[in-house]
């Protein structure tokens, strides 16, 4: 089964092939330094011990450089001979070292220094200052909690996802609305990993809030475009969260009280020096108000997440982590109707350093997202349950080859077991009768190599490919379906398999590439092409997706989804670093994108496969975006002009129709000011399009009913009018008692801060008084100012 | 099972502040298309078929009738007859062509030059062995309002493929809200025996019935096509909330035999058998 390849993704494969060491050759005369291969290798830490994951060692004459892993460690292949070695991180005062490297190994353990906080300085990075110009990423953004901090949060609830929102080439179809939307893909197309292990769904409260406790995160990265080959299985982007490590020498605990929920997070030393874990727990308490109100005394509706990460050192070369994650969402109206639905994620990965330039990390990990609902009792009682479980196994090498060659490479396979419902009577007298639509079950097996290159001192590329096999899996009895495009299609044929049998296989080869060519020491130029395959698929055919959306496999009837996208950016950083900007502009395409026949029923529906449309899409747009790093104030401007467009045979009479999360402006403002040491302001301003929606023209009378109508059967020829938003907030530090490791803070916010009503949807409905009468409603999500007060604190 | 799902837009507005009000829209003015509402059913007849024009969405007055059709509405069994128009866009049969389960029904019209057609059938009954009227309180489980609530009685017949709408009366008048619209398909509940199916379930605006009250209960037993549009009639009008599905036509049995032609029918012409009870709350 081969893909379609665009003409574009040809040539870019083309390149891929060419060998660098031509392009090497070339340069190496003009290094200097003597050929001899040498290793510099060792560990980043804070004075705590806690690894600086991220923090880079540049050497910066050769123009080389590596960042430390998760666990602070690093290597660097360098030519012998004498180097000025930088260790920096941001937050952290920078080392310089001169090392002299014969042609043997060197280990380096260093320890940076938290930089003076008496400036009242804010930091909103987590990156060496010039990392934006200099790597090969682009379409890169990380965020460290410190920067998911300082935003204005809603109801004083810290949130990971709603801080990406703020980000050029992210948005969202609505408040409330779950997951995100990045350069016009949809929320399915976003591969999250915590630790690892993929999210299938990253709400809390429908989508108000997202899974992660922003105590126990240590930092996120979303990748946009230039996707490395280690990655796949999602068209649009990769959110890669990363667990906090526990602190090996002491104990420390932080957590908060706040409107929404209240966490407490725990850690410490396993075995002092060793090991160590990390916990954190929350617990949302809305339900123990709604105890005081009387209608709604018996009802209940809450989340709760437990976290944790546990690192043992095995040894000077060997690593254990253990992370875990278990949280649900719980809804009860009485006892006439109960519901929850929650992840639960597991990940074990032991890494090994065969040497100084080789090392391993192997992983397995297990994820499942379910969901239950139902009545307990009565004539209507009945239990209904939906799964997904995705369990995996991956090796994944480092390889440092030479100076400026890093190789990466790897394999993983992947059992998928997708329950899409289960219907079970809970009473003897209910009406129900069970229903069950079959298990679907399905493989996966990854291959990559990824090569990061340094051609020469201003040119420097990471390429690769992954390569990735499909197999839709019995047991089951197969349906096949065919038919025109827009109606329902009709069963053409059944057949029978066994358990483990294959019924359709889809591989697929994904090259990726970047380069970055640099202009200055303070701007650089980059390029990316990125082809991505999807073999899961959230069918959801409501404007926000709900927690009873079911995912699919590829299916012989679902074929995968592709995605090529090409990128080019400008980077360019001032005033010493102090601020950074960048424009990238990005076009892509997607096919087998898939959509619905006018009324399908995705839940419950056992002919669902006959309900689908599939069609091509295309998205492209220019993201601005400019931050400041230093200084009192701190904060970025984010803008992005794009659009995103779909075509499904089926829909729109065939033509191209705007999707519902195509928002043309989308824009952020976010500023923090340090107005004195122990009191910071911040204010975030958002404005984007209104999201597209189909409106109708007409209407019919029927039965005695009112039924819209729109001519042409178009889709989505209607905006809703445009989001814009203020919040505000306030930290406020307590004075730190000498002696004391207690240490207190109020944030007070203001969400919606000057009241605006956004539209989340606008629907119609008759007159309640005058049937004949037909009106147009706006549903606000929130329609007023939601003040907030949050104590956090930390010993 | 469906109705469950408002269910959780509520909860999400749970102790939030959600809002919405009336806002004024504009909307282009596109050209009228012919509508159909009409029905062969098992009963004697006469069967009426009514033709409308599709009006400007918020031009809040009722819709303008389509007048000088010629409507033939023939039968499997052989007989056919033409419709006569009883009052403006009101057109009727004489009794020549008599619903019967298993039978199938053509309508053509001619209208403006365009000839547009749509075929049903009549499927097997759902028998009613019953309708009672309980009483439950405010508080009560699943309860909202003080008063008499209306309960169906019947066995629903084994094999699945059974779709039927539920019609409640209350004094000779049908509760027509969008909320009343109720139809099911037997998917989940095949050959079961129903004791007690709440049929009055319209939660906001749904006044329980009342002392004295004359109540009718009509159960229209409906192929499966017209269960999926009269579905998609009532999500499209019970569409707000969060996971609103997006808006979009509804299906019609009705087409244009002129494939090419840019005139469309909407509406529907359908066929169903009808099982009935009636009681006075006392």
């Amino acid at each position: 089964m081969s893909p379609p390849v665009y003409p574009f993704a040809w040539l870019l494969t083309a390149s891929l092939v060419l060998p660098p060491a031509a392009l090497l050759a070339q340069t190496a005369p003009g290094r200097g330094a003597g050929t001899t291969a040498a290793t510099l290798r060792g560990t980043l830490a804070d004075a705590a011990g806690q690894p600086l994951i991220g923090a880079t060692i540049v050497v910066k004459a050769l123009g080389l450089g590596t960042a430390a892993d998760e666990q602070g460690c690093f290597a660097l292949a360098l030519p012998a001979g004498t180097h000025v070695v930088t260790y920096s991180f941001v937050g952290y005062e920078p080392r310089t070292e001169t090392l002299t490297l014969a042609g043997g190994p060197l280990t380096r353990t260093v320890q940076l220094v938290a930089a003076s906080v008496s400036t009242g300085e804010v930091i909103v990075t987590a990156r060496r200052a010039e990392d934006n110009v200099q790597s090969t990423e682009m379409g890169v953004t990380r965020l460290d909690m410190k920067t998911v901090r300082l935003v204005p949060a809603l109801l004083g609830e810290v949130d990971v996802i709603r801080t990406l929102l703020l980000l050029p080439g992210v948005s969202t179809v609505g408040e409330g609305a779950a997951g995100f939307n990045v350069r016009g893909g949809g929320i399915d197309q976003n591969l999250i990993l915590l630790d690892d292990a993929p999210v299938m769904n990253s709400s809390h409260l429908f989508g108000l809030f997202s899974i992660f406790n922003p105590d126990a995160v240590s930092d996120i990265k979303l990748v946009k475009g230039g996707l490395p080959a280690q990655y796949g299985g999602r068209l649009s982007s990769l959110l890669d969260v990363r667990l906090k490590n526990g602190n090996a020498d002491s104990l420390r605990g932080s957590g908060g009280i706040g409107t929404v929920s209240s966490r407490l997070a725990l850690d410490g030393p396993i075995q002092k020096g060793k090991s160590a874990f990390a916990l954190a727990g929350r617990r949302s308490y809305a339900d123990v108000f709604l105890k005081l109100v009387p209608a709604q005394r018996d009802n209940a509706a809450y989340f709760y997440d437990l976290t944790g990460k546990a690192s043992f050192t095995l040894g000077p070369r060997d690593g254990l982590y253990l992370s875990g994650y278990l949280g649900r969402d719980v809804f009860n109206f009485g006892s006439s109707f109960l519901s929850d639905f929650g992840n639960t994620l597991g990940t074990v990965r032991w890494s090994h350093a065969f040497n100084p330039r080789l090392a391993v990390n192997v992983t397995a990990l297990t994820s499942q997202y379910d969901y239950h609902l139902g009545v307990p009792t009565g004539t209507t009682g009945f239990d209904w349950q939906s799964s997904i479980l995705n369990r995996t196994g991956k090796v994944d090498f480092t390889y440092q080859r030479a100076a400026g060659s890093t190789l990466s490479f790897g394999a993983s396979g992947t059992w998928y077991t997708v329950q899409p419902g289960q219907v079970t009577p809970t009473d003897p007298a209910s009406i129900f009768q069970p229903l069950q639509r079959p298990d679907q079950r399905a493989t996966e097996g990854a291959a990559y190599l990824d090569h990061e290159q340094v051609f020469s001192p201003r040119l420097a590329g990471q390429y690769g490919l992954r390569l990735s096999v499909f197999d839709y899996r019995g047991p089951g009895r197969i349906a096949e379906y065919a038919g025109p495009d827009g109606v329902q299609k009709a069963l053409v044929g059944e057949q029978e398999y066994g358990k483990g049998d294959r019924v359709k296989r889809y591989a697929n080869l994904e090259p990726r590439a970047s380069l970055r060519y640099t202009l200055t020491a303070a701007s650089s130029l980059k390029a990316s092409y990125t082809r991505t395959v999807q073999n899961l698929h959230l069918l959801s055919n409501t404007t926000a997706s709900s927690p009873l959306d079911v995912w699919s496999p590829s299916t012989n009837n679902i074929r995968p989804e592709h995605a090529d996208q090409l990128a080019l950016g400008y980077f360019r950083n001032f005033h010493n670093n102090a601020y950074e900007a960048s424009v990238e502009v990005y076009g892509k395409t997607l096919d087998n994108q898939i959509d619905y026949i006018n009324g399908a029923n995705v839940l419950l529906n056992a002919r669902l496969e006959a309900d689908l449309l599939y069609g091509r899409g295309r998205a492209y747009g220019a993201e601005f975006y400019l931050r400041k790093n230093n200084g009192p104030l701190t904060g970025w401007v984010s803008y992005t002009l794009s659009r995103s467009e779909r075509r499904i045979n089926g829909i729109n009479n065939n033509d191209w129709y705007v999707a519902k999360y195509d928002k043309p402006h989308n824009l952020a403002v976010v500023g923090s000011y340090a107005l004195t040491a122990r009191l910071a302001l911040s204010g975030a301003f958002t404005y984007s399009t209104g999201i597209a929606t189909t409106m109708p023209d007409s209407r019919f009378e029927y039965q005695g009913l009112i039924v819209p109508n729109v001519n042409g059967d178009v889709r989505n020829n209607y905006r809703v009018p445009a989001y814009h938003r203020l919040d505000l907030s306030a930290t406020w530090q307590q004075q730190r008692n000498a002696g004391r490791r207690w240490q207190g803070e109020w944030v007070f916010s203001l969400y919606n801060a000057y009241g605006r009503r956004n539209a989340y949807s606008i629907y119609l409905r008759q007159n309640e008084n005058n049937p004949l009468q037909t009106e147009a409603v706006r549903l606000s999500v929130f329609g007023t100012v939601l003040p907030s007060v949050t104590y956090n604190f930390k010993f | 099972m469906k109705r469950f799902l408002p269910f959780l837009g509520l909860a999400a507005a749970l102790g939030l502040t959600g809002c919405e009000d009336v806002v004024d829209l504009a909307v282009p003015r596109t050209a009228p298309l012919l509508v159909v509402d009409g029905a062969v059913t098992d009963q004697p007849g006469p069967y009426v078929v009514k033709l409308t024009s599709t009006a400007p969405y918020f031009e809040n007055q009722a819709t303008p009738p389509v007048t000088g059709a010629r409507l033939v509405l023939s039968s499997s069994d052989g007989p056919q007859e033409t419709l006569r128009e009883q009052r403006p866009g009101v057109y009727v049969s004489g009794g020549t062509v008599r619903g019967r389960v298993g039978g199938r029904y053509t309508l053509a019209i001619e209208t403006a030059g365009e000839h547009y057609q749509a075929e049903t059938e009549l499927r097997r009954p759902l028998p009613v062995d019953s309708i009672r009227a309980e009483y439950h309180r405010d508080g009560e489980p699943t309860y909202t309002r003080d008063g008499y609530y209306i309960y169906y009685y019947g066995q629903e017949q084994a094999g699945k493929g059974d779709y039927v709408r539920f019609k409640v009366f209350r004094n000779g008048v049908l509760r027509n809200e969008p909320a009343d619209l109720q139809v099911r398909s037997d998917d989940l509940v095949d050959g079961t025996y129903f004791r007690g199916l709440l049929l009055t379930t319209n939660p906001d605006r749904g006044t329980p019935f009342a002392k004295g009250d004359r109540v009718r209960v009509e159960v229209e037993a409906l192929t499966a096509d017209n269960y999926y549009f009269l579905n998609e009639v009532r999500t499209q009008l019970n569409n707000g909330g969060l996971f609103a599905p997006p808006p979009a036509n509804v299906r019609t049995n009705v087409r244009n035999l002129n494939a090419n032609s840019p005139q469309k029918a909407v509406g529907y012409f359908a066929g169903y058998t009808v099982r009935a009870d009636s009681l006075v709350i006392r």
